[in-house]
């Protein structure tokens, strides 16, 4: 099985299990040759000391809140996302800044993961632990597809999802997610947390920046706004957030779901929006 | 988080010739939420003094208002203004005062002396001083501001120069920093007079 | 109490004089809970948060009741003997929040008061009439058009960033006050039913309208 002697070039896919020596525990299903589909929680090593699950605890918390504040390895986070279901399906927006403590580390982050031409899911928390996860949901979605012959409701996505997030409760991941689509049964939302909430819902806003986006949604959502007006709404949230969290900004990138599948929209320079904003009060007032 | 990055803050002063430039943002702040766009942190002291105060907010405003206090009473009992090595000494006793219990700023005094020749020096939140020839820097973007300043600066720069220098190395060190921004202000001191110049920012 | 929090929007209205050069009288509008809260107990819901501190200035203060009503009395009695002792001369409404300030960042180093503050007030000497200062319990002060404190601060300032107009009126202003209360009541955590509403304008303060009259003890 695994050997001292295995190295990259043997196997290119063996590339993350060749970092481990033979005494650290298997990673995968064990065979070389076969990429290890099955991701189940225990083809991760774990720490080596009695309680895996507490040392992960104190030294990898949450990222939500300021939980990680103690820690030697604090986590990339920050972020406002939002998504809301309305009459002309459903709209996806988020900002794109990546912070690490009061350092910008980057203002071009993807925080909308396509899963599939029908799936979205967003990203809030620990960069890492989202996109490994959602690209790892990705994976069981397309095999249910080539089990069933049909595509995974979002109820079924998310609830795939929420199951891995339940498995590794208290193991320190960080991830706050909206998974949305269209199904047989229509647009979907949900939204799911790395403590393995998993809630449906018309309209969620994830990330530091979340109340600032909430006080523009709830204000001003309607179901039945025009799509139009959604796509203006789900903008305006994200730049409000952006405007008064320190830890969100940069880009707003905007999808829009219908029933075939998704289309972005739009990536605006945040900054840009608040001029053009700046400008239509201006233009109000004079009026 | 250090108390001194509770607020957020950036300020930069730099040297020319025959003149100095001082620079901060606008970002009042209360960690991660942004509470205000217009706050002052750089405060004239005359005509050719200026001092900037990064840190906290409370300690930059009671700071602000000593130091004014002092400066008045020094100018109504001497009858002349303040020179910058003067005003650098009053203020470094004025901080070591409270060692035990210091104020949360650190100064940056940018200005000309008597032969309008450029003086710049700062000093930590306790007052030890340190004076140099080419820039200093302070605050939470201090690491970007660093970096920007060693590239950008060079020797002699005459005032357009200057202000184009360090409003671009105070822009660009606050876009990488998310407890400072939202706008910038800079002064260019010469021996002609003061001007003050609004630098429009990112509002992220 | 860590629930308690104060917002207030400040709003201008035009005079029927419609002269451009004609200054804008601005008018405060200053609005908090009526929550007395502590641990897991509410202990009343009539309160008045705004403080009377001058015939035309106010503050609302958020904090711990002990701070709360020592910090407001202490602002309001010493502005008041400012004025007995001055032949009824006031303060103007940047003065009183400068003394508020100092107040706040002097106790800072002695066992601070824990109270977050939005001072509000209109000087007909100045051109724009009213004002709203916005500061914290560490002293920092700030002028501003509008503002909130504490928890609220999240969900309201992006209301308030999304709304507010220079030269609304009253009637706009007060508006956005209740969408804020709104939201408040949709998605903070604690339930806070009674919101208070005070206006200073050239007449005075007045209150607009409370959930519960604070009188009614």
């Amino acid at each position: 099985m695994f050997g001292t002697d295995l190295t990259i070039d043997q196997d290119i896919l063996s590339i993350g299990s060749s970092k481990h020596d033979a005494k650290s525990r298997p990673i995968g299903s064990g065979c070389l040759h076969a990429p290890p589909l099955d991701l189940n929680p225990t083809s991760f090593p774990l720490a080596p000391c009695p309680d895996p699950a507490s040392f992960t605890r104190s030294n990898f918390a949450s990222a939500c809140g300021n939980s990680d504040s103690h820690q030697q390895v604090k986590f990339a986070k920050g972020t406002t996302t939002l998504a809301f279901k309305f009459d002309g399906g459903i709209i996806v927006s988020v900002d794109s800044r990546s912070t690490m403590g009061a350092y910008i580390a980057s203002g071009t982050v993807k925080k909308v993961i396509e899963i599939n031409p029908f799936l979205l899911g967003t990203m809030a928390g620990g960069a890492a632990d989202c996109s490994f996860w959602e690209r790892n949901l990705g994976m069981q979605c397309r095999m249910y597809e080539l089990r069933n012959k049909k595509r995974i409701s979002v109820a079924s996505a998310s609830k795939l999802l929420a199951n891995t997030m339940s498995s590794y409760r208290g193991y320190g991941l960080s991830m706050g997610t909206m998974i949305t689509g269209w199904d047989e049964t229509g647009p979907q939302l949900y939204y799911v947390d790395d403590d393995g909430t998993r809630l449906h819902g018309r309209y969620f806003s994830v990330g530091s920046g979340s109340t600032y986006a909430y006080g523009v949604l709830d204000t001003y959502y309607r179901p039945d706004l025009t799509v139009e007006e959604a796509i203006d709404l789900g903008k305006r949230a994200i730049y409000h957030a952006c405007h008064r969290d320190a830890m969100s900004g940069s880009i707003n990138n905007l999808y829009h779901v219908t029933k075939d599948g998704w289309v972005k929209i739009h990536a605006i320079d945040v900054n840009d929006m608040h001029y053009e904003f700046l400008e239509e009060k201006a233009n109000a007032m004079s009026s | 988080m250090s108390i001194l990055e509770y607020n957020g803050a950036a300020i930069i002063a730099m040297t020319g010739s025959n003149c100095v430039a001082i620079a901060s943002d606008n970002r009042l702040g209360i960690q991660y939420q942004t509470v205000a766009m217009d706050f002052r942190k750089i405060f004239r002291m005359n005509d050719s003094l200026y001092v900037g105060l990064a840190g906290l907010a409370t300690d930059v405003q009671t700071l602000d208002q000593l130091l004014r206090f002092r400066m008045g009473l020094y100018e109504l009992r001497e009858e002349r203004e303040m020179s910058p090595e003067v005003f650098t000494n009053m203020l470094s006793n004025l901080l070591y005062e409270k060692r035990f219990g210091p104020y949360f700023a650190e100064p940056i005094i940018a200005g000309l002396d008597e032969k309008n020749m450029p003086y710049l020096a700062t000093m930590d939140l306790i007052g030890a001083i340190s004076k140099t020839k080419d820039f200093v820097v302070a605050g939470t973007a201090e690491g970007n501001m660093y970096g920007m300043c060693e590239t950008l600066w060079k020797p002699d720069m005459e005032k357009e120069e200057l202000f184009e220098t360090i409003s671009q190395a105070l822009l660009a060190s606050v876009d990488r920093d998310a407890l400072s921004g939202w706008g910038g202000v800079v002064h260019l001191i010469t021996p002609e007079g003061v001007t003050t110049r609004h630098l429009k920012g990112r509002q992220d | 109490m860590g629930c308690g929090h104060v917002f207030c929007k400040m709003y201008g209205s035009r005079l029927p004089n419609k002269t451009p050069s004609y200054p804008l009288k601005q008018q405060v509008v200053l609005a908090t809970d009526q929550v007395n809260a502590r641990s897991i107990l509410m202990y009343q819901q009539n309160l008045d948060k705004i403080a009377e501190l001058s015939s035309h200035s106010a503050m609302g203060v958020s904090g711990p009741n002990c701070d709360l009503v020592n910090f407001s009395e202490y602002i309001s009695k010493n502005l008041k003997l400012y004025e007995l002792s001055n032949d009824g001369l006031k303060l103007s409404t940047h003065a009183q929040a400068n003394f508020c300030r100092g107040e706040l960042a002097k106790a800072l180093r002695k066992g601070p008061f824990q109270v977050n503050v939005i001072l509000g007030g209109y000087d007909a000497k100045v051109p724009t009439g009213g004002s709203l200062y916005v500061m914290d319990y560490l002293g920092s002060c700030t002028k501003a058009n509008y503002g909130a404190q504490g928890y609220a601060s999240n969900f309201c300032l992006s209301i308030m960033d999304r709304d507010w107009k220079e030269g609304q009126t009253e009637e706009e202003a007060v508006q956005i006050v209740e969408k804020c209360i709104r939201e408040l009541q949709m998605r903070f955590l604690i339930n806070q039913s009674n919101f208070i509403i005070k206006v200073i304008d050239k007449e005075g303060l007045r209150t607009l309208k409370y959930g519960a009259d604070p009188a009614d003890n």
